[in-house]
């Protein structure tokens, strides 16, 4: 019977501990009540910062939990002398209610054989310990005070069970668990094994102490083969690694009955106690072994695993580190941009197409203000009736209507911004939004494709595709017309000196052609006394427009203005254009996210930090007492 | 109807069940399904299936059940009347049902194929903890005295528990056996009776229609009556209704914590619990093929009426089956409505004009009727120079398209890209979808794309045809009818002599007004120009029209078709899914039908030996 030696050895243990008198403990968790509630304040505040990465329900739940614990033994541990909480857990019917009754010795919780019989937990402590000084939850369940001196620094719960049909109960329960410093497991011969109570346990057992009692142990000694129940819950326990767990073997109605019959306390021991009975050892180690010594250290103990817990959730919730995805993914959606812009371009200037007249008109406009003389009444003559056509057409009122594809209509005055925001209003209803729409589904796939988590990438990349792109789109024509509008009229390099020679040409030649004319004829009249025919008078005219429009071939030759020459360009221009203004949107979306998860991934890591800091304050100065085989490995 | 054919649509449904069962398994939040799932299935297999294979309704089977250290085994000694199982104080130490044969004359075992499923029969011995997919099947010893044996017509099963840990496992052999009994004992402790897990199993036995006969162990003797009477009404006050809607009458009894003397002597000391037992058991055996035809009967209708339910599991995948398919439908209307702004609304289809030329000039007289048309010709000249100037400044070029290639290549891409987006995103809400995600790049994009590809082909190969054959059509339309087409030729050369005829006539003596000819003769010539261009834009219209059916039908709707479908081909889960659901109602509906004929069929042959309702000697 090991397991009995093994109760004792602590008992006697802990007798010698309270004999001998311990050295003054350090107020040890009283200071670390503060600690606690910076931690726990902590905690909170990072669970209320706005995140990219997101916080599972069940994550933000467990987190919110064990902050609610740190509040909880931050007071609890704020005191003289802190209290400890044992709880008696497990299937309705093993004996909890009864096992309390002969611990106390009266019948102060319920227990019947109607099933479930506990439905409202019973607090069983000191009557020195004042009400107030119970845990909130602790104080709305049915209060029972006693005046045992051995259970002075103790509170005993009964709880309802954990297996019946009344599932409010197993509700109760849950509730009260993360009062406990120590749960006590009481299990009968039936039911040590089931699976809801040992489900309960190993989901418990790294935050809690853990003691077991097997109820109704005259149930399990019944003299047949096979394995006894306790040997069967030891090695159980062993592989849950309980390698040496403290083990109670009771048969609680006898004392209950005894104590009934007697009426003394403590109560004779039964007549009829089976074999390895060991109620006797468990009211020992309850009053006497659980010393102010254990009891801290239980309780620093607890403590130890709670910041173990946070830790271990807290790092569990550090976002992934998306730097180099990022990277990836922005090489690929330059890319993808890219072809876009291009496309976008495409579409633009073919929207644009239809009215070619009116943007060379336009050009051709601005380019006469440099040319005077002569030169400039022809050029003037001759643009109006070249664009004659695109004059009139805006003045046959229902023109752009009846015709087909012709919805815009030119106003007279050219305004380039009107003009463009309608072109950019076509394209966008007829191509460009569809478009937009495609390429966000394709930058996400192309996200996901690198390795980029598509929840993380999904809602950014959505708001920029709902921007107002078509605005985006008129600036970028109307700055792209300018800039080749600029370029065509004030050229660089040879196209300057050319262009110089060309309009020089054009200033002073058709001027130098009449005088030179007109004076040939003067010559011929006066000395040569050659009267003109109507021919040679005509001519005044003719050789300055003859040179005109020799000078005006030769600059339309050598310095077009026709749509063809400049739409290339136009085209360039604005595909670059169009590919800055997606990228600058675009990719700054994944360098964002990975920004922001670095800036998390250190909040994780301050946080961790000083979780570490505390559960080292702890471990430096935990008491030397004996409470190991409460917890498992 | 034959054997075989009775056995392979049990065979079937017994498969489709155990599908659906595994289905479950796999996804965490249907795992509570799968116990009934498993019931179904072993209702199939093992009472419905040797019933319509004709076996014999002898033996009738007893199986006991409870949660753990209830006393199963106490129970099961009391009904063989000796001591054959092992009572271990471990709790869950049985892993595998033992079934026990009464001492008499041997029967036959069923042989059924499928017989308790998985289950193997054990050859040898093994002790009852042998944690594995067996049963075994012992012979109770002869009893002390010569006594008939009140269950001789029965075979008693010992089961393992429900309710501990280890039970996950071996919960399956248990639902075996309770499918196959005609009587369930039910044991509960004074600890257990009010235990959720054993009594969601009695519910569920109830609700299969199980004969059930509770007994209550280590009962206080003092606490007996009461406990019974709590017991009847706070459990057996809330058991469902059996198949055929009627509440269950279910007997309780009481048995103590028994003296170790008691306990291992039920034919003796213990007789005055066991005679109880019995009685109670007797009583819900009628005869043993009536008996076997209520086991059976309610099988059915269990499988009947909760057939909607045990396809519920089934809902969910469908449901997400169903947006996925929205998804399709949805890229489907975009990529049309893409095609339609994109490419078709500035698409002119220039091939047209053509055939509105050709059209003209078939107007035109042939032979020496050219010398008329030619000087018409020539007095239309004016008209026309104005015409064209007018038109010149009117008309503006088109507007820009991009091309059709790109325009479809584009939507099919969006397409994809939309529904792979989707499915990402939906990745981690549903197995429907992750699997999806999972197969888009590597199986689903490229076959959809190769797909798409041998459809355009198809589609080039006939819009061509299409476009060429709508404008011979046109032309066709007068060129092959000589009778039309001279009659409009006349029709128009009589217009155009009526015009001149009369603008001469009335203005005799030809003078300066005679410049009105010309501008009559245009104005019949534009008139016929009108004409022969509304045939022409029409003609136009419809090909536009029909170019749009024309990827809707041989584009888009198979690929949608085919992208639909995807997820339920390649013997994924969601295509078996849909055979299953096609398949159980209706396998479902045959298997009662059966039944009830072949109950019928039995109540027509009266029991030859019914054994009723007697107590020990």
């Amino acid at each position: 019977m090991g397991r009995g030696e093994a109760g004792l050895r602590t008992n006697s243990h802990d007798d010698t501990m309270s004999d001998a008198p311990p050295a003054e403990p350090q107020p040890l968790l009283r200071t670390l009540a503060p600690l606690l509630r910076g931690l726990e304040r902590q905690v909170r505040t990072w669970l209320d910062t706005r995140r990219r990465f997101p916080l599972t329900m069940l994550q933000r739940a467990e987190l919110e939990g064990l902050a609610d614990d740190l509040r909880r033994q931050a007071e609890a541990l704020d005191v003289e002398k802190p209290l400890l909480t044992i709880m008696l857990m497990g299937g309705t019917g093993v004996g909890k209610s009864t096992l309390l009754n002969a611990l106390s010795g009266a019948p102060i919780a319920q227990a019947a054989f109607t099933r479930p019989t506990t439905r409202d937990p019973v607090v069983y402590f000191h009557h020195s310990i004042r009400t107030d000084r119970l845990d909130p939850a602790l104080r709305l369940c049915r209060l029972a005070q006693h005046d045992r001196p051995g259970l002075e620094q103790k509170i005993i719960v009964d709880t309802p069970d954990l297996d019946s049909n009344d599932l409010a109960n197993r509700d109760k329960l849950k509730a009260l668990l993360p009062m406990a410093d120590i749960v006590l497991y009481v299990g009968s011969q039936e039911k040590y094994h089931d699976q809801l109570g040992w489900d309960l346990f190993k989901e418990q057992r790294q935050r809690r102490a853990f003691a077991f009692v097997l109820n109704k142990w005259d149930r399990c000694v019944t003299g047949e083969s096979g394995l006894r129940p306790d040997e069967d819950l030891l090695k159980d326990l062993k592989d849950e690694g309980f390698s040496n767990p403290l083990l109670f073997r009771t048969t609680a109605q006898l004392w209950v009955d005894s104590a009934a019959k007697s009426g003394a306390w403590p109560p004779p021991t039964p007549h009829n106690l089976p074999e390895g009975e060991q109620f006797n050892l468990l009211r020992n180690w309850l009053e006497l072994g659980l010393t102010r010594l254990e009891i801290e250290a239980v309780k620093a103990r607890g403590v130890g695993q709670l910041l173990a817990s946070v830790s271990r959730v807290v790092d569990g919730l550090r976002p992934p580190d998306l730097t180099a995805e990022s990277e990836k993914v922005k090489e690929a959606w330059r890319k993808t941009l890219a072809v876009e812009a291009d496309v976008q371009g495409e579409v633009l200037v073919g929207t644009l197409e239809p009215y070619q007249t009116e943007v060379e008109h336009h050009f051709s406009v601005e380019d006469q203000q440099r040319y005077r003389g002569l030169m400039a009444a022809y050029l003037r003559f001759t643009t109006r009736m070249r664009y004659a056509k695109s004059g009139l057409r805006d003045r046959i009122p229902f023109a752009g209507r009846l015709l087909p594809g012709a919805k815009v209509e030119t106003p007279v005055e050219w305004n380039l911004g009107e003009f463009v925001q309608e072109c950019a209003r076509t394209a966008g209803e007829r191509v460009l939004d569809q478009r937009t729409a495609a390429l966000v589904n394709r930058l996400l796939v192309e996200g996901d494709q690198r390795g980029f988590p598509l929840s993380l990438l999904n809602d950014p990349t959505h708001a920029i595709g709902r921007m107002d792109w078509r605005e985006r789109v008129t600036r970028a024509v109307i700055d792209s017309l300018a800039e080749v509008e600029r370029e065509a009229t004030n050229p660089t390099g040879w196209r300057r000196v050319l262009r110089g020679t060309l309009t020089s040409m054009a200033n002073t030649l058709p001027e130098l052609a009449l005088l030179v004319t007109a004076g040939t004829l003067l010559y011929n009249f006066i000395v040569l006394q050659n009267v003109p025919g109507m021919f040679e008078m005509s001519l005044i005219g003719l050789v300055p427009l003859i040179v005109i429009i020799a000078v005006h071939l030769l600059i339309l030759m050598l310095l077009p203005i026709r749509w063809p020459a400049i739409r290339e360009r136009f085209r360039s221009k604005l595909a670059t254009r169009m590919s800055e203004e997606l990228e600058r949107a675009y990719l700054k979306v994944p360098t964002d996210i990975a920004e922001a998860l670095r800036e998390e991934r250190k909040q994780v890591d301050a946080l961790l930090a000083e979780t570490k800091v505390v559960s080292d304050f702890l471990t430096e100065r935990q008491q030397a007492a004996q409470v190991t085989e409460l917890y498992g490995s | 109807m034959e054997p075989t054919e009775h056995r392979s649509a049990v065979g079937q449904l017994a498969d489709d069940l155990r599908w659906l069962e595994d289905h479950c398994r796999r996804q965490p939040e249907l795992a509570t399904h799968a116990g009934t799932l498993r019931l179904a299935s072993a209702l199939t297999r093992n009472v419905i299936g040797p019933f319509l294979e004709g076996q014999p309704a002898r033996p009738l089977h007893i199986a006991v059940v409870g949660g753990a250290g209830a006393g199963k085994s106490t129970v099961v000694n009391f009904l063989a009347g000796t001591v054959v199982a092992e009572a271990n104080p471990q709790a869950g130490y049985t892993r595998h049902p033992t079934a026990f044969l009464p001492n008499g004359p041997a029967f036959q075992w069923p042989t059924y194929i499928g017989f308790m499923g998985p289950l193997n029969r054990l050859s040898g011995e093994k002790p009852a903890n042998a944690d594995e997919d067996v049963y075994q099947v012992k012979r109770i010893p002869a009893g002390k005295s010569g006594d008939a044996d009140p269950l001789s017509e029965f075979v008693i099963w010992d089961c393992p528990d429900m309710t501990t840990w280890a039970s996950l496992v071996y919960v399956n052999r248990l639902l075996e056996v309770a499918a196959l009994a005609d009587v369930v004992v039910y044991v509960a402790s004074d600890e257990r009776y009010n235990d959720e897990v054993p009594t969601q199993f009695l519910h569920m036995l109830v609700k299969a229609g199980k004969a059930v006969v509770v007994v209550l162990t280590k009962v206080r003797e003092s606490d007996a009556t009461a406990l019974t009477e709590h017991f009847r009404r706070e459990i057996l006050g809330r058991l469902p209704k059996l198949p055929d809607g009627t509440s269950p009458a279910v007997p309780v009894i009481a048995f103590p914590q028994m003296p170790q003397s008691e306990r291992t002597d039920p034919s003796g000391a213990g007789a005055k619990h066991r005679v109880l037992l019995l009685n109670q058991i007797l009583m819900q055996v009628e005869s043993e093929a009536a008996t076997r035809v209520r086991t059976v009967t309610n099988a059915a209708k269990f499988l009947a009426t909760a057939g909607d339910g045990l396809l519920d599991v089934a809902r969910r995948d469908l449901a997400e089956f169903e947006a996925w398919k929205t998804a399709v439908l949805a890229g489907k209307a975009d990529f049309e409505e893409r095609y339609r702004q994109e490419f078709l609304s500035g698409e002119q289809f220039h091939r047209f004009n053509r055939y509105r030329d050709q059209l003209m000039d078939d107007l035109e007289l042939p032979g020496a009727g050219r010398m008329l048309g030619g000087f018409i010709w020539l007095l239309r000249s004016p008209y026309r120079w104005t015409r064209d100037y007018v038109a010149g400044l009117i008309v503006r070029p088109e507007v820009f398209n991009l091309s059709e290639q790109t325009v479809l290549t584009a939507s099919l891409t969006g397409w994809l890209d939309k529904l792979q987006a989707e499915s990402l995103r939906r990745s981690s809400t549903h197995a429907v979808w992750k699997q999806i995600a999972i197969r888009f790049d590597t199986e689903l994009g490229p076959q959809a794309r190769e797909r798409f590809n041998q459809e355009l082909r198809n589609f080039e190969l006939k819009e061509t045809d299409e476009l060429e054959q709508a404008g011979k059509k046109l032309v066709d339309a007068v060129e092959k009818r000589p009778a039309l087409l001279y009659s409009l030729r006349s029709g128009k050369l009589a217009l155009d002599l009526v015009a001149i005829g009369g603008i001469v006539y009335a203005t005799w003596p030809p003078g300066w007004y005679l410049l009105l000819v010309p501008v009559a003769v245009s104005a019949t010539h534009q008139a016929t120009e009108l004409a022969v261009r509304g045939a022409v834009e029409g003609a136009r219209a419809r090909v536009r029209n029909q170019r749009e059916t024309l990827v809707s039908g041989v584009l888009t709707a198979p690929l949608a078709e085919w992208l639909a479908e995807w997820p339920a081909t390649g013997g994924s889960s969601i295509e078996k899914l849909q055979q299953v659901l096609r398949r159980v109602p209706e396998t479902i509906r045959q298997m009662e039908q059966r039944v009830k004929a072949k109950a019928t069929e039995w109540a027509a042959v009266k029991p030859d030996s019914a054994p009723t309702a007697t107590t020990t000697p």
